[in-house]
């Protein structure tokens, strides 16, 4: 099974407007997927949506976040269900700044149904990073059932080598990511000890399921990857050198 | 303190300029969410984070120039947000402290 562990919706203020639940789902569909996760910046909240259209197409799904941590790390907590993904949601919302989100500085941060009405606007600003540390948002993601992920490992900002200078606490992450123009051969030596995912991180349609994971899962569930996680045993497609 | 004069004591070069831009204090940070909490308008920002997000921070704090060290470079999308916000950015080759030094005579950024 192929899947895509990384994409935000039209929730994230740097994804395009056109990155609906349902426009996801069908290029996902598309591209071969078994199952994709929902991951926008600090907020689940378009979990409900997708979990509607993913079920109407027979798309596995996780319902997940991608923590900006108070070290300014990028983090996938995906979750088996949209309750747990929204009370990891709640979790971070309550370490987030109180400032407004501007949309004309940081983009729009629409909260959709399923058929693409809008249902409000979020006010908070999910581009900053909330004040949870890496260990916290990580406990608490495993205290919920989820699996948490080391996002673009190998990217040159908002990443655990970037900001950290390196995976750290044992035990943290479940997997870690490569971003989908990372060259192999350079970073699976440096994540030797990880499962590795790639996956598309995509903030437009044309970029959802453009790099995968596959593995052989039973099902499309955290468990069935966290069992992958442990034996290794998820291959990652190749990267994109051209653009 | 003009863009112009930020280069010549920071040896860097205008990687995308801004008409009007200047500086009357400095601030340095590389943690965007410190810089948001604290750094102060009118401030020269002082930083390696050659990112898109740095140009909408400094938009919310009013500070009109990033000196972005050690020559990392900034990417297209960096300078077209820097453009449209009127923020200009100056690439050095200096490490952040030795880029506060080269700017010793402003003073500290401080939140009013």
């Amino acid at each position: 099974m192929k899947f895509d562990l990384h994409i935000h919706s039209c929730l994230s203020p740097c994804a395009d407007l056109e990155m609906s639940p349902a426009e996801i789902v069908r290029r996902a569909v598309a591209a071969g997927m078994g199952g994709i996760a929902l991951t926008d910046h600090q907020s689940a909240r378009n979990a409900p949506a997708i979990a509607e259209c993913a079920k109407r197409a027979g798309l596995g799904c996780l319902f997940g976040l991608e923590v900006c941590t108070a070290e300014e790390v990028h983090t996938l907590a995906l979750f088996d269900t949209v309750e747990q993904a929204l009370a990891m949601t709640d979790f971070v919302y309550a370490a987030m700044p109180k400032r407004v989100n501007d949309p004309d500085t940081f983009g729009d941060q629409p909260v959709v149904t399923w058929d693409d009405d809008i249902v409000e606007m979020e006010w908070r600003i999910l581009a900053m990073a909330c004040r949870l540390p890496l260990a916290a948002a990580s406990a608490k993601c495993h205290e919920l059932g989820g699996i948490y992920i080391a996002a673009h490992v190998d990217r040159t900002a908002f990443s655990v080598f970037s900001q950290l200078g390196g995976i750290p606490a044992e035990g943290a992450f479940d997997a870690v990511e490569l971003s989908r123009t990372a060259d192999e051969k350079e970073w699976l030596p440096k994540v030797a000890e990880y499962a590795v995912t790639r996956s598309s991180d995509a903030h437009n349609l044309d970029d959802v399921a453009r790099v995968w994971t596959e593995a052989d899962l039973a099902a499309f569930s955290t468990a069935a990857l966290k069992e992958a996680f442990a034996f290794r045993a998820t291959r990652i497609s190749p990267r994109i050198t051209r653009f | 303190m003009t863009v112009s004069e930020i280069c010549k004591k920071t040896g860097g070069t205008v990687a995308s300029d801004a008409a009007g831009a200047s500086a009357d204090c400095v601030y340095v940070g590389d943690l965007l969410s410190d810089v948001m909490g604290h750094a102060g308008d009118g401030c020269a920002l002082v930083t390696i984070q050659n990112h898109l997000n740095t140009i909408a921070v400094c938009t919310l704090v009013g500070c009109s120039v990033v000196v972005v060290c050690h020559s990392r470079p900034v990417p297209p999308d960096m300078a077209e947000a820097a453009a449209r916000e009127g923020v200009a950015i100056i690439v050095t080759p200096l490490s952040q402290y030795a880029a506060a030094l080269a700017l010793s005579e402003l003073p500290p950024s401080e939140r009013k």
